[in-house]
């Protein structure tokens, strides 16, 4: 109740100012509208598809990023003989 | 559907810790294949990861807050504190630097010909460039004072011109920095007085960058409308970060650009 009060009153003060240029529209209640909807996704991939990718690209190069630097200490490791 | 009784942010289970930590891990190897083994591979994508990392992580935080309500102000008494307790490590990492520079100048080794600056080393004139940015950032202390009264007033145009005017400053600051270094007659492998002045002022710079950054992504927000006149903590967390950085530059200028010579 306390926080759907509070995000209201933040709603109340973010309303679009009536001076200055038209370039941007206040977006910010259907971000809300968005991002608050009930269904179970977290919040790191409720934005959308872009999301997925995003993660998905991310993770993979974290992960194979570790697996190749693996990789290189063990050649490190075992360094060829000179001669 | 059940309700929590307490005022605090129970976060959604993320990735981004994981992928932080990992990137951490590649960045340190990637050094290490770097200096050793001549290959860069490793150290690029490191650089990569960390950028998507802090790039998500901080778009989700934007995403609870704004989008999602979850800041009460229990949870910013929580970010303020943190933000005040990081800003302090800082402090005392600028501090490990100055301790340097002050244990090498205040007794001058004969090797250095016992005087600083040392023989040979011609130090930059303090009157000059090094004058000229300490005004630079001053004004911007001013200008970033002015655009959060603005946001305050609930003043839209003002509070974008004055940050505008903030990150034009920080962006002065940089290229004239990057131009002395360039103009400097001494390297960092010129001796501790290289050392000291490269290291002390490059992670200087290196946080100009940083808050200069985060000053351009505040710039955004406000663009966009995330902020309130009363309710805008991003943007403090900046302006805090921002005056830390002038103060820093403020003992830089004292200690080894005046003193120093």
């Amino acid at each position: 109740m306390l926080r759907s009060l509070l995000a209201l009153r933040q709603i109340a003060q973010r309303t679009i100012s009536t001076a200055s240029r038209r370039q941007f529209e206040n977006k910010v209640p259907e971000k809300q509208k968005l991002f608050q909807e009930d269904n179970g996704i977290p919040v790191h991939l409720k934005g959308g598809i872009a999301d997925a990718l995003l993660y998905r690209a991310t993770m993979i190069l974290t992960v194979g990023g570790t697996a190749y630097s693996m990789y290189q200490l063990a050649v490190a490791s075992f360094p060829k003989k000179q001669g | 559907m059940t309700h929590q009784t307490h005022s605090y942010h129970m976060v959604n289970p993320s990735p981004w810790p994981l992928t932080g930590a990992l990137s951490a891990f590649l960045m340190t190897s990637g050094l290490i294949m770097w200096f050793h083994f001549n290959s860069l591979i490793l150290l690029a994508l490191s650089l990569l990861t960390n950028t998507l990392t802090m790039y998500q992580w901080w778009r989700d935080i934007v995403r609870e807050s704004t989008f999602q309500g979850h800041h009460t102000p229990t949870v910013q008494k929580g970010l303020r504190y943190g933000m005040i307790l990081f800003i302090l490590s800082e402090a005392l990492f600028f501090m490990g630097f100055f301790w340097a520079f002050y244990h090498s100048s205040l007794a001058p080794t004969p090797e250095l010909g016992g005087s600083w600056p040392p023989t040979g080393i011609h130090p930059l004139n303090p009157l000059e460039v090094p004058l000229l940015n300490t005004s630079v950032l001053l004004a911007s202390g001013v200008s970033i004072t002015w655009a959060h009264h603005s946001l305050m007033e609930g003043n839209r145009k003002h509070t974008l011109q004055a940050l505008l005017i903030t990150i034009m400053l920080g962006l002065y600051f940089t290229l004239l920095q990057a131009s002395e270094y360039y103009e400097t007659s001494f390297t960092i492998s010129d001796g501790i007085y290289g050392s000291t002045f490269f290291v002390a002022t490059g992670f200087h710079g290196l946080h100009v960058i940083i808050g200069s950054t985060f000053l351009i992504v505040c710039f955004m927000r406000q663009l966009t409308f995330h902020f309130t006149s009363n309710h805008h903590f991003g943007f403090e967390a900046a302006a805090w970060y921002w005056h830390f950085v002038d103060v820093v530059w403020l003992f830089l200028y004292i200690s080894i650009y005046w003193w120093g010579s």
